[in-house]
């Protein structure tokens, strides 16, 4: 089995479902000859071709409504989006033209919005943020955020094959730095499933994308003092697997939520009502949020690391809640 | 014979792909082409002026000048004339059903109107084929009556009907159909349609045809930005975009001279590097030809086009709105060119394609159906408080997704899966 990085999942996965079905296109700024800012779409051009590998206008707008217009036809776009920071430039696009489609006039709008996301880079308030929360607000999206390489393959080829717009975030902390054995076959991993990244009997914790593996390694370090932690990865944050959710609770009975964007109307306020709601009476304790600050991120390194959660945080809170 | 349109010369613009520059006058001038089927240049100038303590618009020029006559279409025959002359009453005619509708309380919210737009709305969907595409605006009605709509479908959203073809969830023109009518559905926000267009265009393209698409945008909303991201996008694309610019004076109550300051939305086209033409929206006849002109150039796979249609709103913003703050004396210029009452009198009177009785009969025609319309809309069931739920997502097996021209044709290269030096990555 070959060993890939998060990065070259991505790139398989799309480069699969292109071979696979000649309705799946690539669209957005310098994917062609280029390959992307990131390097995802390197060497699709000269496999595919320019028809199939669009080099778009700096035009956000444009790329996703041309994409839903081609979607219409019964195809089936992946447009990029340079960083994800970008987003804002299209929201309307996303939010009121694709989102609404299929509850308003019954179109499906079978398209990828996918592109890096996530701080750790040292890139500032604008190459750096986590907007999922704006589109997870938004019925009619899919938002999809994997962790792994073996996740992001499945998932993206997930995605493309789904009759619904998907927004998928790839974190751009992980692309070179997770490296594992993917399959060369074709696999998928459904949308809304959660994962169990690592079993434990004290508490859980509940995350998603680069934050699996601040708390993968934080488990570890409590794993030495005899914490054993639950690690649940949602990898898809809209829908969410709220059974996943209620069952890990019923396991441990103790929550951690954590999540790399800020922390006012994070995920963590859903997931608390979502536990509320199904698994109340197997509570033992407050369930604790471990979020970014309220802040834009910041650039220099000791800033953004005092703005990101880290390991060491989730050991502290962790160390509290057990022994609540 | 028609007269050939007259073509008018812009000078110090940089060269285009589309609008190749004539013999310029001076080695640092250079010439462009907008092509005008006008057969009268208004001159009237709007003026906000400050009375007493208050602001208000004035009007003033040539308010006398005489009314043209319909210029006649290379290319529509007397039976095209007449089915696009019936398009138009049926849209007035079920404006004026939509009202009454309204004062009876029927409508839920407010009716928007093309009065005055009806030839503009009509003769230029009448332009394309069954298996194009089109994306209307909000005044747009007539267009989706061409597409293949009916009255009572239009009736059955403004009243929130179940039988409306959004089953309730949405209003007025905001409706769309992706299997049989190829009619996308407009949201609230302006020039968002433009750039989803230009991608059904793609889509087609890569589906191994060149198609049509036209869409909509008016003086106010050729404003925001995403109308320039899509007619770019489309240009650069060259895809075949036919791109209306309904210039019909007012965004809601702000006069077009407050929208932009060229004297005509047509020359916008030099800058994008595509052809530029302008209509009198209130003649049927010139904006099918232009819009005709525009489909062939798309079907060639010559890329987009832009028509500025000139014409006015000859009611308010939306029902709710009396237009008070449009000087009279400009509403009265307009009436006069009321494109259905002279194409009317071009039927009847100067081509003779109609008889006083075949017009009669005509108008009697569109008058039952829109009273049987009308009934059946009436009739029909409000939509239950739970169908709000579901539809949200496109479950499993609840649509086919599948290429609509034909699975496109992959061409097969030999180069495998790369992977080059990584280090030059932005942000490791």
């Amino acid at each position: 089995m070959p060993t890939l990085t998060y990065l070259e999942a991505i790139r398989q996965g799309i480069w699969e479902e292109m071979e696979r079905d000649p309705t799946v296109f690539c669209i957005g700024e310098d994917i062609g000859i280029y390959g992307g800012a990131f390097k995802v779409t390197d060497g699709f051009i000269d496999r595919f071709g320019p028809e199939r590998v669009i080099d778009t206008p700096i035009a956000e707008s444009a790329i996703v409504g041309a994409a839903f217009g081609a979607s219409l036809t019964g195809m089936r776009p992946v447009a990029e989006f340079q960083f994800m920071d970008f987003i804002g430039c299209a929201f309307n696009q996303i939010t009121n033209m694709v989102a609404k489609a299929h509850y308003r006039w019954g179109a499906p709008a079978p398209l990828v919005i996918r592109g890096p996301s996530g701080g750790n880079v040292h890139g500032g308030p604008f190459h750096s943020q986590n907007p999922e929360m704006y589109f997870v607000h938004t019925p009619g999206l899919k938002v999809v955020c994997p962790a792994t390489a073996y996740d992001a393959k499945g998932l993206i080829k997930a995605s493309i094959r789904d009759n619904n717009p998907v927004i998928f975030f790839e974190h751009k902390y992980l692309y070179r730095r997770i490296k594992e054995d993917v399959p060369d076959d074709d696999y998928i991993v459904p949308l809304g499933k959660a994962r169990v990244a690592r079993s434990g009997r004290d508490l859980s914790i509940i995350t998603y994308a680069a934050m699996v593996h601040v708390a993968l390694e934080a488990a570890e370090m409590l794993s030495k003092e005899g914490i054993e932690l639950e690690v649940v990865d949602l990898r898809t944050v809209s829908p969410l697997d709220r059974e996943a959710i209620a069952e890990t609770v019923r396991r441990t009975n103790k929550v951690i939520i954590l999540h790399e964007h800020v922390r006012t109307g994070g995920i963590a306020g859903e997931i608390s009502a979502i536990i509320n709601e199904e698994a109340f009476d197997s509570l033992d304790g407050p369930i604790v949020r471990l979020t970014a600050l309220d802040s834009p991120v910041p650039f220099s390194p000791p800033q953004e690391e005092f703005f990101l959660p880290k390991p060491n945080d989730v050991v502290r809170e962790a160390r509290k809640l057990a022994a609540y | 014979m028609p007269k050939k349109p007259k073509a008018r010369s812009h000078s110090n613009h940089r060269a285009s792909r589309a609008s190749r520059p004539t013999t310029p006058a001076s080695s640092s001038q250079r010439t462009y082409t907008i092509l005008d089927y006008r057969l009268e240049r208004p001159r009237i100038e709007l003026r906000q002026v400050r009375d007493g303590d208050t602001v208000r618009y004035e009007v003033s020029g040539d308010l006398s000048a005489p009314v043209p006559p319909i210029r006649e279409s290379k290319y529509l025959g007397k039976q095209q004339c007449i089915e696009i002359y019936r398009w138009m009453l049926l849209n007035r005619k079920m404006e004026a059903a939509l009202e009454n509708l309204y004062k009876q309380g029927k409508v839920v919210g407010g009716v928007y109107f093309g009065l005055g737009q009806e030839g503009c709305s009509c003769a230029s969907a009448y332009a394309l084929e069954p298996d194009e595409w089109l994306g209307p605006l909000i005044r747009n009605q007539g267009s989706l009556l061409v597409r293949g709509f009916s009255p009572r479908d239009i009736m059955m959203q403004y009243m929130a009907r179940a039988g409306s073809p959004t089953k309730g969830r949405d209003a007025s023109s905001h409706f769309g159909d992706i299997q049989k009518r190829n009619v996308v559905a407009p949201i609230s926000t302006l020039g968002d349609l433009i750039p989803v267009l230009a991608g059904v265009a793609l889509g087609a393209r890569l589906q191994g045809k060149n198609i049509a698409v036209m869409t909509y945008i008016g003086d106010g909303g050729q404003s925001t930005g995403v109308t320039y991201e899509g007619l770019n996008f489309a240009a650069v694309q060259n895809l075949g975009l036919v791109l209306f610019v309904e210039n019909n004076l007012w965004g809601y109550s702000t006069p077009a001279d407050m929208q932009f300051l060229i004297e005509d939305l047509a020359e916008r086209a030099i800058a994008y590097g595509i052809p530029g033409v302008i209509v009198d929206g209130t003649d049927p006849c010139q904006v099918y030809d232009a819009a005709h002109e525009a489909c062939e150039r798309a079907r060639r796979g010559e890329g987009p086009t832009l028509i500025e249609a000139k014409m006015m709103r000859m009611k308010g913003h939306a029902i709710h709105d009396a237009a008070e703050y449009v000087p009279k004396p400009l509403f009265e210029y307009w009436k006069k060119r009321d494109p259905i009452a002279r194409f009317e009198n071009f039927l009847v009177n100067v081509k003779k394609w109609l008889t006083p009785a075949e017009h009669e009969k005509l108008l009697a025609g569109v008058d039952a159906q829109l009273e049987a319309d009308r009934e059946f809309a009436v009739a029909s069931p409000m939509p239950t408080p739970e169908s709000a739920a579901g539809g949200t997502y496109c479950e499993e097996g609840c649509h086919e997704v599948k290429p609509k021209y034909g699975v496109p044709t992959v061409k097969s290269r030999k180069a495998p899966a790369t992977l080059r030096a990584e280090s030059a990555v932005h942000l490791k």
